[in-house]
């Protein structure tokens, strides 16, 4: 190619070039034109298409037990709805739609009959309804899905999470307090027009700053199960007014059964009257009776003005204070302190309480956290009242000894009780364990929280070693004993105030059981309070026995080894009992397990833990199945451990 | 034939520039078809990628052998290009009122597809053979005028205006490259008003319509006018940023018509706003401008013509569909060139691609 050649192809591919960037620059400007310049007014008639808006409940969060079951979720629901401008047979659409829908044909032809662009015609229904309603491919109606609450476990801890609405928004409970975390964007049902005028609608979400949150509570399913129908029982068989239970962890202070009785159904919560939907673990507040004797006996171990072995004369059963006598029960003679707590004598507990001083008195159970609120986060908690030094009488200083003349909530009681259990420290309680993603993913985790040191491990050893006695024979709360753990608690039968007469009813009492097990490493605080029992109205006789069922399923639940030397032994209580009868279990000195090499021991009568340490340590797969003491093991005792890789082994509970 | 410096002068630029178009083109098919993925949309998008792979194939193949054996095939190509172009007419498939599809056992085809790189060849023919660096002028233009005539009246019979209009567009860029006289070039620029009103008259009435529409856009909107309303309002109702991937409520509501297709761009337009069209336009701008740079470093008249052929293909294509869906020019049925769904316009453009690429890779190569 000759030179002159090239440079006249360069000239040319310059001016096609340049031609070219000016078509495309023309469309550069046109697209700006559209986009950027007369942005609002394309904008505005893209929106044209646009009729008018419905409002759709929001979408709510799950949430969740501790672990993963769902107590409360939306489920997807069907509604109908119309365009009555659009419908021209109304008769026949009337018709139709009442024979699906099953709603009296006179009502949908009143719904339908005016001009107007949008009407409900039933909502929240089941999806297989308006699937049919669809089906029927009437002009001018439509369906959409919206989402409804719904409660699977009923009455499983319905009063802690509350309910919502009939627009899906929280009314009480968790749901309630809650609102701004399970709350979806909300979605709305769109009316539009299409091309050709005709109306249509769909349902989209509202964009909304905030992402809708589940919730993981730290209530186990099956202990609160548990208690709700312990106390359910107790409280029928008792023909009590009402009743609570709480099962807390003690070390971390989660919450993990708020059982409150009478029960309701949140599914159906209209059902039942605003009273009812109370969780009254929290709201109510009354007097704790002799439970606060082990705070007493706690603040004066701590403050060394006692020992568990000072005397104190209990004067026979009448004491006077000023001009009001306070008596006993049972009659008793000089005690120790470790006895006065036991046998819950008023009159020696108010003299132990003169030795501390009300002042002190006062610090110890504000320390403990009586009269202020616990900090869980939940509704309509209340502070209790204890009355201050200023102004106490003389007798008003002496019932705080035994626990009347001030009020608490249960929810503070099992607290200041798990308190004395975890060595001292007195714990936040909560009840959400985490916040999740709609995929659950956690995105935040609360962790436990100490509010205060309230008494030294030291003392809270000793006062748990005193409450253990309270569970003995002697004591009074026998009933609350857990066969196979040590239990340590305090009983409590308080007077009621009788709103009539504003004096102490005769017969109205709150009958309370509050401690914890196992006494030396607890794993559970539970208090059980019923309110009003007829007939016999002894905490030990009628909270006890609650306590101990909740407590002795609860533990096998969490899988807590029993106490071997109990088991073997019998509890405390029947050793009493059947001294001469019962020479003890067949195992009353069991050999300790002996490892003859190469063969694979005998397992029977250990806990699950030294089961796998043992296991494990000789290479073995081992396989667990039920709760409690090694009963059987596959292959037995004795078989050589070349020939094997993996043995199984039952348990059950003790008896 | 194929030694080492052929590789080496692979023109890699050229290839990452269609794979991005590609890639484009692909994400957005996705999004038109999203909301009648129940009614085939899928099938759709998952055919476009088939027919990519395709147009990558016959790409790669347009670049095994030497261009230049194309001079000598240019002819009988043509031929045949017409021969099939007057086959159509009467047994091709009637789709949508037109016969422009022929249907070779599974697969079909649109001859005017292969017209448009027939014409091309002859003419970059014609303009390196006859006559060095010269101006043409009148007379010496009646041979190509022919050439071009006679296939643009075919493909207007069928009746396909778009590829008609875009052949004489394309010519016409060619003629202007090769430099026509200036009086020569308003003869023709007057010849072509004289003819206007002939032509008017010989078009089908829903053609006329378009035209009509195109000066008075709102004179109905919900008939003829339509189309360009709603793909007007789709794109400007982007605005800058765009309303996001999946999210444009022009197109999931169906407001806009033939979205996979020739309104593909006003998807793109609406869910990327006016970012997203300067994204896109600047890698057209990039194609053109690195195809010229081919036609400049060519070593030979015939290379150049070709190459700025294809280049003006790119062009003309772009500028009309984007010119049709922003309203700048009349509705005429041309897709979107490497963007809009479809198998046989795509496969013919990467022939195109391909053969850019040829001349690209040989440009050092002297026989």
């Amino acid at each position: 190619m000759k030179v002159n050649e090239k440079k006249w192809i360069r000239f040319r591919v310059y001016l096609v070039a340049a031609f070219f960037l000016l078509g495309m620059g023309t469309l550069l400007a046109r697209a700006y034109q559209l986009q950027v310049l007369n942005k609002d007014r394309l904008a505005f008639i893209a929106h044209e298409g646009y009729v008018g808006t419905i409002k759709l409940p929001p979408k709510r969060g799950t949430i969740y037990e501790r672990d993963g079951n769902e107590l409360a979720l939306s489920i997807e629901v069907g509604s109908v709805y119309a365009h009555p401008r659009q419908i021209e047979d109304k008769n026949n659409t009337a018709k139709q739609l009442s024979r699906v829908l099953g709603e009296r044909r006179q009502k949908i032809l009143k719904r339908i009959k005016g001009n107007r662009s949008f009407v409900w015609i039933k909502r929240r229904i089941e999806s297989g309804q308006a699937k049919q309603v669809s089906a029927l491919e009437l002009k001018g109606v439509g369906t959409t899905t919206e989402t409804k609450r719904y409660y699977p476990g009923k009455e499983i801890a319905a009063h802690l999470i509350g309910f919502a609405g009939n627009e899906n928004q929280g009314l009480e409970g968790i749901e309630r307090k809650y609102e701004e975390l399970l709350t979806g964007s909300q979605y709305s049902l769109i009316q539009m027009r299409d091309a050709l005028g005709r109306h249509f609608s769909i349902s989209r979400p509202i964009p909304s700053g905030h992402e809708m949150r589940g919730l993981v509570l730290t209530i186990d399913k099956d202990i609160q199960y548990k208690a709700q129908q312990a106390l359910q029982r107790a409280v029928e068989k008792t023909k009590a007014r009402a009743g609570h239970c709480l099962v807390v962890n003690p070390e971390t202070g989660e919450i993990l059964a708020m059982a409150v009785v009478p029960e309701f159904n949140p599914n159906i919560f209209s059902k039942y009257r605003p009273y009812q939907w109370r969780n009254r673990a929290i709201t109510d507040c009354y007097e704790p009776g002799s439970t606060m004797k082990a705070f007493l006996l706690a603040a004066c171990l701590e403050e060394a003005v006692v020992t568990p072995y000072t005397n104190f004369d209990c004067e026979h059963g009448k004491y006077k204070i000023g001009s009001r006598t306070v008596h006993d029960t049972h009659k008793y003679g000089v005690l120790t302190v470790s006895d006065i707590i036991v046998h819950s004598s008023n009159i020696g507990a108010i003299k132990i309480g003169d030795k501390l001083g009300y002042e002190r008195l006062y610090k110890y159970t504000k320390k403990f956290g009586f009269g202020r609120k616990t900090g869980v986060n939940l509704l309509g908690e209340r502070n209790g009242f204890v009355r201050s030094p200023k102004k106490a009488r003389r007798i008003d200083r002496a019932t705080v000894c035994f626990g009347q003349g001030m009020t608490i909530t249960s929810l503070q009681l099992v607290m200041a009780m798990a308190a004395i259990a975890n060595g001292g420290k007195l714990m936040r309680p909560y009840v959400v364990k985490a916040v999740v993603d709609e995929s659950g993913r956690v995105i935040k985790e609360i962790y436990p929280k100490v509010v205060r040191r309230v008494i030294s491990p030291r003392s809270a050893k000793k006062v748990a070693g005193i409450l253990e006695g309270v569970v003995s024979k002697e004591g009074t709360g026998p009933q609350a004993a857990i066969k196979g753990f040590k239990v340590a608690g305090k009983t409590g039968t308080a007077q009621k105030v009788d709103p009539k007469t504003g004096t102490y009813s005769r017969t109205k009492d709150v009958a309370t059981f509050v401690g914890f097990a196992p006494a030396d490493h607890p794993k559970l605080a539970i208090l059980v309070m019923i309110d009003e029992p007829k007939g016999i109205s002894y905490g030990g006789v009628v909270a006890g026995p609650v306590f101990s069922e909740v407590g002795l399923w609860s533990l096998n639940h969490l899988r807590v080894n029993p106490q071997i030397e109990l088991v073997d032994k019998g509890t405390d209580v029947e050793q009493n009992t059947d001294k001469l009868s019962n020479p003890g279990p067949q195992k009353a000195k069991k050999p300790p397990v002996k490892v003859e090499a190469g063969f694979l021991p005998d397992f029977s009568g250990l806990g699950m833990r030294e089961v796998l340490k043992k296991g494990r340590s000789l290479g073995l797969k081992v396989v667990l199945k039920g709760t409690g003491l090694a009963v059987r093991q596959e292959p037995g005792p004795g078989a050589p451990l070349k020939q094997i890789s993996s043995i199984r082994v039952s348990f059950s509970p003790p008896t | 034939m194929f030694d080492r410096r052929l590789i080496q002068n692979f023109d890699w630029v050229l290839m990452v520039l269609l794979l991005f178009l590609a890639a484009v083109s692909i994400l957005n098919l996705y999004s038109a078809t999203y909301a009648i993925r129940e009614v085939g949309g899928g099938q759709v998008f998952a055919k476009q990628i088939y027919w990519f792979l395709i147009g990558f194939f016959v790409f790669l193949l347009m670049t095994t052998f030497n261009y230049h054996v194309l001079e000598r095939f240019a002819y009988p190509v043509y031929f045949i290009s017409i021969a099939l172009l007057i086959f159509v007419l009467f047994a091709g498939r009637v789709t949508s009122g037109s016969q422009r599809w022929l249907s070779l056992g599974p697969i079909s085809f649109q001859p005017s597809e292969l017209a448009k790189i027939a014409i091309l060849m002859v003419i970059a023919k014609f303009f390196s053979e006859k006559g060095g660096y010269q101006e043409y002028r009148l007379r010496d233009l009646w041979q190509p005028f022919i050439l071009i005539g006679i296939p643009a009246g075919l493909i207007l019979k069928e009746p396909d205006l778009g590829t008609a209009l875009l052949l004489v567009v394309v010519s016409f860029s060619i003629i202007l490259f090769v430099k026509v006289h200036w009086k020569s070039l308003l003869i023709l620029v007057v010849s072509a008003l004289a003819v206007a009103p002939f032509i008017w008259f010989n078009l089908k009435e829903y053609q006329q319509m378009r035209i009509l529409t195109f000066v008075r856009p709102d004179m109905d909107p919900l008939g003829s006018g339509y189309h360009i309303n709603q793909s007007k309002i789709a794109i400007g109702s982007g605005l800058f940023w765009g309303k996001g991937f999946l999210k444009g409520t022009q197109t999931r509501l169906h407001f806009l018509p033939e979205q996979h297709t020739d309104f593909a761009f006003s998807v793109l337009a609406e869910e990327w706003g006016f970012v997203g069209v300067v994204v896109l336009l600047l890698l057209y701008l990039f194609l053109i401008v690195w195809g010229l740079n081919i036609a400049k470093e060519s070593k030979d008249k015939f290379g150049s013509i070709m190459a700025v052929g294809v280049v003006a293909i790119v062009f003309w294509q772009v500028a009309i569909n984007v010119g049709m869906v922003t309203g700048l020019l009349p509705v005429v049925g041309i897709p979107l060139l490497l963007f809009s769904y479809g198998g046989s316009s795509l496969i013919s453009t990467m022939a195109g691609m391909g053969l850019l690429m040829n001349i690209s890779m040989r440009r050092f190569m002297f026989q």
